[in-house]
């Protein structure tokens, strides 16, 4: 679990629906160290690495999004695929 | 170079001394790292060995017939090398490693006490087929592939150089980044760069400020000869739509990474764009740099074990291991070798031509020998390449002094 500054900071975000029917939702990591640039497209790869290999076979939709109100969709996997 | 007289061989230093001097120069040129270039100690045990080689084969051509195509190798003992040299045996042995790495040796094998023997490269000894090989191919491709020039290390300049100190923070003259980190969207932190400068809060002496240094940039994209920024970038649009269709059909990417993946292009094949080529040497790279993922896409179709990795690892500039970065070389070899075969012909045609004449034939038949010079020369201008002019001259030189030794030998049967 992160904590919520970075939860605050981060670039994007990631709604996962669970075939056990949990809802989670996961935060990006962007930078590669503590003072790097913020990197949106290393956060939703990583986001992608968690999806297909840690939670592999557990969900059904993933979703990922801008970490702003109203932010936009970035990313849609269904059932192991990203779509 | 090998002179037939009287069916003897003789090999002549001075050129033969040249051929090895501009074939190391030619070798240093291609190194990249000054470890791995050939010194001005490797140098003198090659020219050592070539001296001490060329005394062998001239006296064996002088005892038997010696046949240029099968010379035989030079013999000779690592001791003897180093005492002529005035070094130790090792530095022998190490020279030769090197000259072995650089071509320059093509083969060396050891016989215990009965020495050592090696063979050197036909082309310092002036018996190899005639090559249109010279200077750089790199700049016959194109003048926007200067950029492909790996640069050497940066050395500190002797004297201390008066530098202002970069603010590699600021995102100012930050004119090269193309997409997403001019307007800070990537770290959303659209005013950061202002916080910690002690600046006024108030907008309007920001404003004062900024207004020069716009002023700058402007004046420097005037100055800039090349071509225009936006086509500069639509280039690397173009290349990556194209890259994706052909080699990630299926990929789906979010508009970060895509923005992300043109970033590391321009990078890695684009050379940040700082070449000053003019947009018809952009195009004509463009071409260069389509040709390349096609040969990428053909070396996929053959074989199901070849793979590469994923775009943003595949263009990104640091990778030395699996990056399209590579492609260059395999470009720059198939152009060479196309290059080389055409000129090739094209010496094939100018010797059968000087063939034809010779024996009254031909559709030159009626011309001179000056004319058919100047025509054949004419003819091979058009092409624009140093290295064939040079090498119609040697074809020229060597078809001319044939036809004087067979005079000679006609004269001297009769």
């Amino acid at each position: 679990m992160l904590s919520e500054q970075m939860q605050r900071e981060a670039l994007s975000k990631c709604i996962v629906w669970f075939y056990d029917g949990n809802v989670r939702t996961f935060y990006s990591l962007d930078k590669t160290h503590k003072r790097a640039k913020p990197n949106q497209a290393l956060g939703i790869r990583r986001l992608e690495k968690m999806l297909m290999e840690t939670f592999k076979g557990q969900w059904e939709t993933a979703i990922v999004y801008e970490n702003e109100p109203r932010g936009n969709e970035l990313a849609r996997f269904k059932r192991g695929a990203r779509v | 170079m090998e002179k037939q007289n009287d069916k003897k061989v003789h090999f002549s230093f001075g050129e033969v001394f040249q051929n090895t001097k501009s074939f190391i120069d030619k070798y240093n040129n291609r190194q990249t790292q000054l470890t791995q270039k050939l010194n001005a100690n490797h140098r003198a045990t090659a020219e050592l060995i070539i001296r001490l080689y060329l005394k062998q084969l001239n006296k064996a051509a002088q005892i038997g017939d010696l046949n240029t195509n099968s010379l035989p190798g030079f013999s000779t003992f690592n001791e003897s090398l180093a005492k002529c040299k005035g070094c130790t045996k090792r530095t022998i042995i190490n020279h030769k490693e090197r000259l072995k790495q650089s071509g320059f040796i093509t083969q060396d094998e050891h016989r215990g006490k009965g020495g050592v023997e090696i063979w050197l490269n036909r082309e310092v000894l002036g018996t190899a087929k005639l090559s249109t090989n010279y200077g750089d191919n790199v700049l016959k491709i194109g003048d926007a592939t200067s950029i492909f020039y790996e640069k050497a290390k940066n050395f500190h300049p002797l004297v201390h150089e008066h530098q202002e100190q970069l603010n590699n923070n600021s995102s100012v003259n930050k004119s090269g980044v193309p997409y997403g980190h001019e307007s800070g969207k990537a770290t959303r932190t659209k005013h950061e760069q202002d916080k910690n400068t002690e600046e006024n809060a108030n907008p309007a002496s920001k404003r004062q400020e900024k207004a020069p240094e716009r002023h700058c940039k402007a004046e420097k994209q005037e100055q800039k000869p090349g071509a225009g920024r936006i086509f500069l970038l639509s280039l690397i649009r173009q290349f990556w739509d194209y890259a994706r269709k052909v080699l990630y059909p299926d990929l789906v990417l979010s508009e970060p990474e895509d923005r992300e993946i043109l970033n590391l292009i321009w990078e890695s094949v684009y050379g940040k764009l700082q070449s000053n080529a003019t947009e018809k040497d952009w195009l004509k790279y463009q071409d260069t740099a389509f040709n390349r993922v096609n040969m990428v896409a053909r070396w996929l179709a053959r074989s199901p074990g070849h793979w590469i990795p994923k775009p943003h690892i595949y263009f990104h500039p640091n990778n030395e291991r699996n990056g399209f970065k590579k492609t260059w070389q395999w470009y720059v070899k198939q152009e060479t070798l196309k290059i080389e075969i055409r000129n090739q012909l094209l010496l094939q045609q100018v010797k059968a031509e000087w063939q034809q004449h010779e024996q009254n034939k031909g559709r030159f038949r009626k011309k001179t020998r000056l004319q058919l010079f100047r025509i054949q020369q004419k003819r091979l201008a058009g092409y624009r390449d140093e290295s064939l002019n040079q090498a119609y001259q040697q074809c020229l030189q060597r078809s001319l002094h044939l036809q004087n030794l067979k005079r000679k030998q006609q004269a001297y049967a009769q």
